[in-house]
């Protein structure tokens, strides 16, 4: 599962990944597919623009850092960003609950005949 | 950390798609700097990786850049950005000279009145409508800030956004150019030629500014983008 899996949720998952600390861009991208079991694999090339949008947006905040021998910018979430993870979540669930009922082959619970 | 290439000196995989990245990029020279930094770092991360912590060698440069995706898979979603920098810098120069103009004919005003003399009803018709001209410009160009910043958490940007900061910043300066003219000729019959020329000499290096950043910004709004999910 690449890039058409994350689609869609790369907001989301950016914003998970920085909810423990601060990381920079490599660091979020092993974090991610390390969380997920290596089933997901962010690509450099369209995680750094989303990284940029979302500090845009004021959910994430990125600073110049040392990082072993070398200075990294890192990101780290704002507090915006932790109520926008929040909703995330919450949407996430609702839609996995939701797609859930309908894929799920188990019967509904019907009247008793 | 990025690999040599054993073919030829200076030919490194990593540093060759940054610089086929770099020229297919318009935008804020700084914001556009901070950005292939970035990736150079990205790239030189996974090629490390790849190569098991050991030295890069080539093969891992390449399937790092692999990974990355080529130049016209990612370049689109690095130019949104970069318009949207570069839409923000003009609006920001815009709602910026606004106040100058408007500070500008005050201190016109008030000199002239000390002095007993007033600019012609001529000049004073003209800047009016130069001023309603430059405040709607910088009207646009704060909805323009606030609808690519926090706002955007709630509402997704408009396409067009930075094209019509573009010809805002376009419109603003063209106020600027004949409030410079008209400013200096004011201030000059109110009896104060130093003035109008320092007047002028400020409100044409104040258009200058944002005819170059408008110009910019058209060039970035022109340059192929992709749709983002915005929030």
């Amino acid at each position: 599962m690449k890039d058409d899996a994350v689609r869609g949720h790369l907001d989301a998952l950016l914003l998970a990944a920085l909810e423990q600390g601060p990381l920079h861009g490599y660091a979020i991208i092993a974090a991610v597919r390390e969380r997920s079991g290596g089933a997901l694999e962010l690509r450099t090339g369209t995680m750094y623009p989303a990284l940029h949008r979302l500090e845009r947006l004021g959910l994430l905040r990125s600073d110049w850092q040392a990082v072993g021998e070398r200075r990294r910018r890192c990101y780290e979430l704002t507090d915006a960003g932790r109520r926008a993870l929040v909703d995330k979540r919450t949407a996430w669930r609702e839609l996995t609950c939701a797609i859930g009922a309908v894929l799920d082959p188990s019967p509904a619970p019907g009247p008793a005949t | 950390m990025t690999a040599r290439d054993p073919a030829g000196p200076g030919h490194d995989p990593i540093e060759e798609h940054l610089a086929a990245l770099a020229v297919a990029l318009h935008g804020p020279a700084r914001v556009k700097a901070r950005m292939l930094t970035e990736a150079r770092d990205g790239l030189a991360d996974a090629a490390a990786a790849l190569a098991g912590g050991a030295t890069p060698d080539d093969h891992a440069a390449r399937q790092a850049v692999r990974d990355f995706g080529s130049v016209d898979e990612v370049a689109p979603a690095f130019q949104r950005e970069l318009t949207v920098a570069q839409a923000r810098h003009t609006a920001r120069a815009v709602v910026l000279a606004v106040p100058f103009l408007l500070a500008c004919w005050a201190l016109v005003t008030v000199v002239g009145g000390d002095q007993g003399r007033h600019a012609p009803r001529v000049a004073q018709t003209l800047a009016a409508h130069l001023g309603g001209v430059a405040a709607a410009a910088a009207l646009l160009a704060g909805a323009a800030l606030a609808v690519t910043g926090a706002l955007a958490r709630r509402l997704p940007t408009p396409h067009r956004l930075p094209l019509m900061v573009a010809w805002a910043g376009t419109t603003a300066t063209a106020a600027l150019a004949t409030s410079a003219l008209t400013l200096a000729v004011a201030a000059t019959l109110a009896g104060s030629w130093p003035l109008g020329a320092l007047i002028a000499v400020l409100a044409l290096a104040v258009h200058a500014r944002i005819a170059a950043s408008a110009r910019a910004c058209r060039r970035c709004a022109r340059a192929p983008l992709v749709a983002t999910g915005e929030g």
